[in-house]
């Protein structure tokens, strides 16, 4: 019996060191807590995991910023300019800490930014130009700083002028400087110099609670990271989103959830107002169940095109791939509307052209090219064809309609925005003509290489998800077509398989826009010949198929003196487009659309792509804090 | 007691060696791994902005640089076991600079709170059932009971977990579904916080047991079926001992002894966290610290979980060597 007590008293141990060690944790100083009415909260989903270190809020450390989308960086920061990822609520290039434009002068190497007066900082002190110049000095002292090496790079000095006039002295001529304090998801912040130049070292402030220029300040959060309480600021007319008028919620919570099930149950019990992402399965049970559940486009397909373009991307240092006839042979054994079906159960949005088919790139873009595209002609050595199939989005519809119905929409115009205008007509005539052309012979249903060799090779691709669909879905379509393609998954493509060049093909994306405006350098200047590296070698973003071109080189250097917003700069994106047609180096292939949603239970006005589309709805972006301000409560 | 203590000494250094090998090997496993916790950070900077090629390659100089990461795999080593003997396991890379035995202390209590919690709880009810089930096996509620657990044991994890989800979350929404407490409460030593936390850790503490509690009661029973069968047990039995005696004197205490090694070694393992659970009810804890990160190549993070862990599990065994002479006159210190 002795043993049975020596047991039962170890267990009471055990669990009081449990709730000791709990209560210890609990020992973090909060602010009292109010309740938080249902009507003037907001919920926001945050994709992000738990943040390990929820305590630390300087969003300016390389790599410490766990909290940022967790309403750190939406609520809180500011910075020079926005660019939204769709229309926007008056244009999609918004003044925020700016008063205006940057003004370059004329050799692009000086930029002149005039400041908004009258904005605080949430602790009540006044921002001023001394900010700007702090948070640039302080970010080019120390490389533990994610901007620091962009800034080192590009700044020689920074003065302020007046107390709302800053101009920066450039390193170089370089015409898209502001840039870098350009929000397209987040971009560099500026930093409350009242409280950082108190710390002795300014990487190792928590910066808690943090102080900001957003309408919104840090209510309370959960010791694990898992939720962040903000607060709307008494003073929000005195921050620069007041210009569009006041934030609709009291307070926004950013919760942390994993797993998707989660995400939808929380939405259906009204435990959620916004989620950042879903699974095309999840969606469209979501839509099903809950009637105050929304996408955004009001039916089929739902979710948001962000401004990235998932492609097959060759390696165009391997041999295999170095004649264009071959890719284009491999683009043309391709059915668009079976990759459509399998990635996204048809939910996709195609794009035969290197820009993402998503925010005003449809209208600047995929649409004034439609005739260019009808009219493309590819010389396969045996006959001459038109390879563009421009129904093909059309195509897909009526193939999801069986089973989604009404939520399709009929509207030509609606569809096209939707699935794509058009892609590539699978043609393996065509496909076996140029191959043959370039010295590929066949054997039965098998290609061999001009060496002889079978023609083949491995595709990487994502581990799970609808990219992983996407690729398994190409190399069984190669496979059929006579080419021994075998899909791989890879963990580690990001950071490592593309910089390093590891890889024949693979599904990914070397493309991401502004999505607001036509301007392509956000991509595309790191596709200059001059940043390519020996195979082998590390490359750095975002050349990542290594393909070299002198009419790429001129487009680049051309783009570096051209205006923001000019037509030239417009013409210089019709080039780039031309060319990657004509040589392929990538097979574009969709948007990565992001099943986000939002609940109309308790708020009304949220974005949507065919009534209001003036923001990207998905959540972890910076630039959904415009969203906010044009929330009201439902009656 | 001489010998006794000699043992203790053997086990001892036993213990230490142990602890070297198993740590040194997560050092080398965790050092294999493709991922670069610079690369990770890189390319999150990177992806997130237009930066120009060369400044992300100037990043990336100074956060290798930094972390250490470029050093020479031995330099890396014998760097890691100087610290390490000093107590400093060093920043976590995916949380940098915050030291990463801060992350471990902070996920720490939920896991050691829900996981002790539901093991000792699956683990005395599933072996006092087993054990009676063993005995008595004619007993109808036993023998419900039994073929329970049989039906609900080989049900994978997740499943009871994802089904404990919709039917009290979904179906008939009266439980919280994710977080470990409300948030709207407090943290702190009131009612409404502890009340709040266990409310939250029902649903996840119940898919444990669910599952822990057939693993206990089939492999009590198994062994209790056994043992009554021995001689010693009909001798007593005809020597008019008392029943509840021969249960838990001669039969249950016989056949703890392999289920307190099992209990043991549960208990060491707490210490590399519920992966599913957490993910499944968003519970906080050390296992998606651990998930999270290995896939940030955080090292330095991994190997602060892992070397907790090792420690644990090592010295849970060390623990039940010492008292396994104690409780079972069969286990001699010699």
């Amino acid at each position: 019996m002795r043993t049975w007590k020596t047991l039962m008293a170890s267990a009471a141990l055990a669990a009081m060191v449990g709730s000791a060690a709990l209560a210890q944790n609990a020992a973090v100083d909060l602010p009292p807590i109010t309740e938080f009415p249902r009507e003037q909260t907001l919920i926001v989903h945050n994709p992000d995991n738990p943040a390990a270190n929820p305590d630390f809020f300087n969003i300016w450390v390389a790599g410490a910023g766990q909290v940022q989308a967790g309403g750190l960086h939406q609520l809180m920061m500011d910075t020079l300019w926005y660019i939204d990822p769709n229309e926007g609520l008056d244009g999609s290039l918004y003044s925020s800490l700016a008063e205006d434009q940057w003004e370059y002068n004329d050799d692009f190497t000086e930029m002149t930014v005039r400041l908004r007066e009258g904005l605080y900082w949430s602790d009540g002190v006044e921002f001023t130009a001394d900010d700007v110049v702090y948070t640039v000095e302080t970010l080019k002292s120390n490389p533990a700083f994610g901007a620091a090496a962009g800034l080192n790079r590009n700044v020689e000095s920074v003065e302020a002028i007046d107390d709302y006039t800053v101009v920066f002295h450039l390193n170089e001529p370089n015409s898209r400087f502001h840039s870098t304090f350009t929000v397209r998801w987040n971009a560099t912040w500026i930093m409350p110099r009242h409280i950082f130049e108190q710390s002795e070292d300014p990487t190792a402030n928590a910066f808690n609670p943090p102080v900001g220029l957003g309408p919104y300040t840090l209510h309370s959060y959960d010791p694990n990271g898992a939720w962040y309480v903000w607060e709307k600021r008494e003073d929000w007319e005195r921050t620069s989103l007041a210009q569009y008028g006041e934030p609709g919620p009291q307070y926004i919570i950013y919760r942390s959830i994993p797993n998707v099930d989660n995400r939808l149950i929380e939405m259906v019990n009204g435990n959620l107002d916004m989620i950042h992402d879903l699974t095309p399965e999840a969606m469209f049970s979501l839509v099903d169940q809950d009637e105050n559940a929304r996408g955004w486009f009001p039916g089929f397909p739902y979710a948001h095109p962000d401004p990235t373009l998932p492609s097959i991307i060759f390696n165009n240092q391997n041999e295999l791939f170095e004649d264009r006839r071959v890719r284009w042979a491999l683009a043309l054994m391709l059915d668009a509307r079976q990759i459509s079906m399998a990635s996204y159960r048809g939910a996709a949005t195609l794009s035969p052209i290197a820009i993402p088919p998503t925010g005003t790139h449809l209208a600047d873009y995929h649409q004034p090219l439609q005739d260019w595209l009808i009219d493309y002609e590819l010389d396969t050595g045996s006959s001459v064809i038109n390879p563009y199939d421009p129904d093909i989005g059309l195509q897909v519809a009526e193939m999801v309609r069986p089973q989604f119905g009404d939520a399709v929409p009929t509207d030509e115009t609606e569809i096209r925005q939707a699935f794509g205008y058009g892609w590539w007509a699978q043609n393996l005539e065509a496909a076996g003509e140029l191959l043959e052309d370039a010295g590929f012979t066949r054997q039965g249903n098998d290609w061999y290489t001009p060496d002889g060799e079978r023609f083949g090779f491995t595709l990487k691709t994502a581990e799970t998800g609808v990219i992983n669909r996407f690729g398994t879905m190409a190399a069984q379509q190669w496979s059929q077509a006579g080419v021994a393609v075998t899909a791989e998954v890879d963990p580690v493509i990001f950071g490592t398989t593309l910089n390093l060049g590891d890889f024949e093909a693979i599904t990914s994306w070397t493309i991401e826009s502004w999505g607001g405006d036509p301007d392509l350098s956000f991509f595309l200047d790191s596709w200059h010949s001059e940043f390519i590296v020996e195979p082998g070698e590390r490359q750095p973003a975002r050349n990542f198929q290594r393909f070299e071109h002198p009419e790429l080189d001129r487009i680049i250097d051309e783009l570096r003196v051209t205006e923001f917003g000019t037509q030239e700069n417009l013409e210089l994106g019709y080039d780039f487009v031309r060319l990657m047609v004509d040589e392929m180096p990538i097979i574009p292939m969709m948007s990565y659309n992001v099943f986000a949603a939002y609940s109309e239970q308790y708020w009304t006005g949220f974005p949507d792509a065919v009534e209001r589309p003036y923001a990207n709805p998905v959540t972890n972006w910076a630039n959904s804090r415009y969203i906010f301000t044009q929330l009201e409560p439902a009656q | 007691m001489r010998d006794y203590f000699t043992f203790v000494l053997k086990r001892l250094l036993q213990l230490a060696a142990v602890v070297f090998a198993g740590i040194s090997a997560a050092f080398f496993i965790t050092h294999l791994s493709p991922i670069s916790p610079v690369d990770m950070i890189v390319n999150r900077v990177a992806a997130q902005s237009g930066g120009d090629p060369l400044a992300i390659q100037d990043l990336r100089d100074a956060l290798a640089a930094l972390f250490g990461t470029d050093l020479p795999l031995h330099e890396k080593f014998l760097n890691f076991w100087g610290r390490f003997l000093v107590g400093d396991l060093g920043p976590s890379l995916l949380a940098f600079p915050t030291p990463a035995i801060d992350l471990v202390m902070r996920a720490l209590p939920w896991t050691v709170g829900l996981l002790v919690t539901s093991i000792l709880l699956s683990w005395t009810i599933g072996n006092i059932l087993g054990g009676l089930g063993g005995y008595y096996q004619n007993n109808r509620f036993l023998k419900a009971f039994g073929v329970l657990a049989m039906g609900v044991q080989p049900i994978p994890y997740y499943i009871v977990a994802f089904l404990l989800v919709l039917l009290f979350g979904y179906f008939w929404p009266v439980m919280p579904i994710s977080g470990g407490f409300s948030i709207n409460v407090r943290p702190g030593f009131t009612f409404e916080f502890i009340a709040s936390v266990i409310h939250h850790s029902i649903l996840p503490a119940a898919s444990l047991v669910i599952v822990g509690l057939g693993i206990s009661f089939l492999g009590m029973r198994a062994m209790v079926s056994n043992i009554v069968t021995e001689d010693y047990v009909t001798y007593a039995e005809l020597a008019g001992v008392r029943t509840e005696r021969v249960v838990f004197f001669y039969v249950i205490r016989n056949a703890m002894v392999p289920q307190l090694t099992g209990l043991a070694m549960a208990l060491g393992g707490i210490f590399s966290g519920t992966i599913i659970t957490e993910q499944v009810f968003a519970y906080p804890g050390l296992g998606s610290l651990l998930v999270n990160a290995v896939n940030a190549g955080d090292t330095t993070l991994v190997l602060a979980v892992s070397s907790i862990a090792v420690i644990a599990v090592a010295g849970a065994i060390f623990v039940i060597d010492l008292i396994h002479p104690l409780l079972d006159p069969r286990v001699k210190v010699k």
